[in-house]
């Protein structure tokens, strides 16, 4: 996997159970995945801040298919729009009953490891 | 010259197959040399080249890539290195016509010796750092747009299903599709099948084949002179959101994707979407039709599985759509997935398909991409008068 100098401080975070996302130091705007300069008001000016990691489903769905060898299925996937204004794709697992989350049911991270390495992942809340 | 003076003279189309034993650049050439057979010309006629494959390096710069002016034994006067092909492909080569860059393009790419052994085809699989990860193929971002889709409008599952039945009924008959002879389907078949990624079941979604497509276009002027009816470009529009499978695809934003490049190409044609004969409709998966159908005028929003359903999208429905099966059951050949679109909806403008001509077709749409890809693209093409 290769990570470009834009991503380095993300995956290091990670590794330590760690959220980060980049916020623009100009104008404020969160966003995500990480570029060269902020797609609010192209400033370079923008520095990962930590995340507390809570938002909500934007989309679910279920993989039933590994794409490649080292995913067990079926697996959870989806979007989630995190509280701060940004989103990423990532897995979802536990949470109540382990279902698929609706939409706009709210989740928080969490961490998993697969292959050794640390990724983030999206609990849905229990109510 | 206008775009209506720019015509499609030859199309090309090797054995589609699940597996070949030729590689990539073999079929690519083997779909140039039957479009030029098809054209009335030789390959020394060529001076322009948009070709696309899954090899290395691109068409013609980088050193380990396909050195087509050399490959052709001719010095070619343009190069685009279209991606994807397809509608893409065929604006390059038509602006390369208009500008005065070339005179006759060939457009050709395939795949063969690329697939089996994975889990998902490997072009399927998207290598971003954000993506990889978390097991998104191509086909589960199209799920997550699909998924929202379907919290509003949950009936349309059922509409999707058999929207893949007729199309996958339409390939069952096509001798050249990679699904031929298999089938019939109905729409409770497709739901039974295998789950890929929800909603989509494996009759949902598209096949991952190998073969060739080309297409070979020049202008109107110099296609009155070839054997063939001249099928010319009515129109044409493209969208580009974003780069393809790295952000996720937002619902709000991909849902309409094509519905600007619809109104650019139909308002440069002169014509709307009731003026279609017949819609050669990029289905990377059943829901992706009705989609279409929705976002390129065709009918409102939401409407679109009920517009197949009473519209008729079989060959003998009022809107025939992806007369060879498509790439649910014809065949999806990477990167020239998109010239199979332009090729078939020629030969039906031609009127040359045979027990799946729809008669008095005189005005066909061929597109590219999807939602969950983030853009789209589309032409419109006729009959010259």
């Amino acid at each position: 996997m290769s990570t470009s100098g834009l991503t380095e401080d993300f995956w290091t975070a990670v590794g330590r159970r760690e959220l980060v996302r980049p916020v623009c130091g100009d104008c404020g705007r969160n966003f995500f995945t990480p570029q060269v300069a902020c797609p609010a008001c192209l400033s370079e000016n923008w520095t990962y801040e930590t995340s507390d990691g809570r938002g909500r489903v934007y989309s679910a769905t279920v993989v039933h298919k590994p794409p490649s060898p080292g995913f067990a299925v079926p697996f959870r996937l989806g979007i989630v729009d995190l509280d701060e204004g940004w989103s990423m794709l990532a897995e979802l697992v536990g949470g109540p009953g382990e279902r698929l989350p609706a939409i706009d049911a709210p989740v928080h991270v969490t961490w998993i490891e697969r292959e050794g390495r640390v990724l983030p992942a999206f609990t849905e809340d229990i109510s | 010259m206008n775009l209506s003076d720019i015509a499609i003279v030859g199309v090309g189309l090797t054995p589609q197959q699940k597996r070949s034993d030729r590689n990539s650049l073999q079929v690519a050439l083997d779909a140039a040399k039957l479009a030029l057979a098809d054209a009335g010309l030789s390959h020394t006629d060529l001076d322009g080249i948009a070709a696309r494959w899954p090899g290395p390096g691109g068409t013609v710069l980088a050193p380990g890539s396909a050195d087509w002016s050399t490959l052709l034994g001719v010095p070619l006067d343009w190069i685009g290195d279209s991606y994807p092909q397809g509608v893409p492909a065929l604006v390059d080569a038509a602006g390369a016509i208009l500008t005065g860059q070339a005179t006759t393009v060939l457009i050709t790419g395939g795949q063969a010796g690329v697939l089996g052994g994975g889990r998902v085809a490997a072009y399927t699989q998207p290598g971003n750092e954000f993506v990889a990860p978390f097991g998104a193929f191509t086909s589960a971002h199209f799920a997550l747009v699909a998924q929202r889709h379907l919290a509003r409008h949950p009936h349309a599952r059922q509409g999707m299903a058999e929207i893949a039945a007729s199309i996958r009924n339409v390939g069952s008959v096509n001798p050249e599709a990679v699904m031929a002879g298999r089938g019939p389907y109905t729409a409770d078949d497709i739901l039974a099948a295998p789950p890929i990624v929800d909603p989509f079941t494996l009759l949902d979604l598209c096949l991952a084949s190998e073969g060739g497509a080309a297409v070979i276009v020049t202008t109107l002027e110099r296609a009155r002179d070839l054997p063939h009816p001249p099928i010319v470009v009515l129109g044409a529009g493209m969208e580009w959101l974003r780069q393809q499978y790295v952000d996720p695809a937002r619902y709000e934003q991909t849902w309409t994707i094509g519905a600007s490049a619809a109104r650019k190409a139909f308002a440069q044609a002169g014509i709307g979407p009731s003026d279609v004969d017949v819609a050669q409709l990029y289905d990377v998966n059943s829901l992706e039709v009705a989609r279409q159908f929705e976002a390129l005028g065709f009918c409102g929003p939401g409407e679109g599985t009920d517009f197949a359903l009473a519209t008729g999208i079989g060959l003998d429905g009022k809107l025939p759509t992806c007369t060879d099966g498509g790439l649910l059951a014809c065949s999806h050949i990477g990167w020239g997935g998109p010239t199979l679109k332009l090729v078939e909806a020629v030969r039906q403008l031609r009127g040359e398909c045979g027990d799946r001509q729809v008669a008095g077709a005189e005005v066909a749409i061929a597109s590219g991409a999807g939602s969950g890809a983030q853009y789209y693209n589309l032409a419109l093409l006729g009959r010259a008068r």
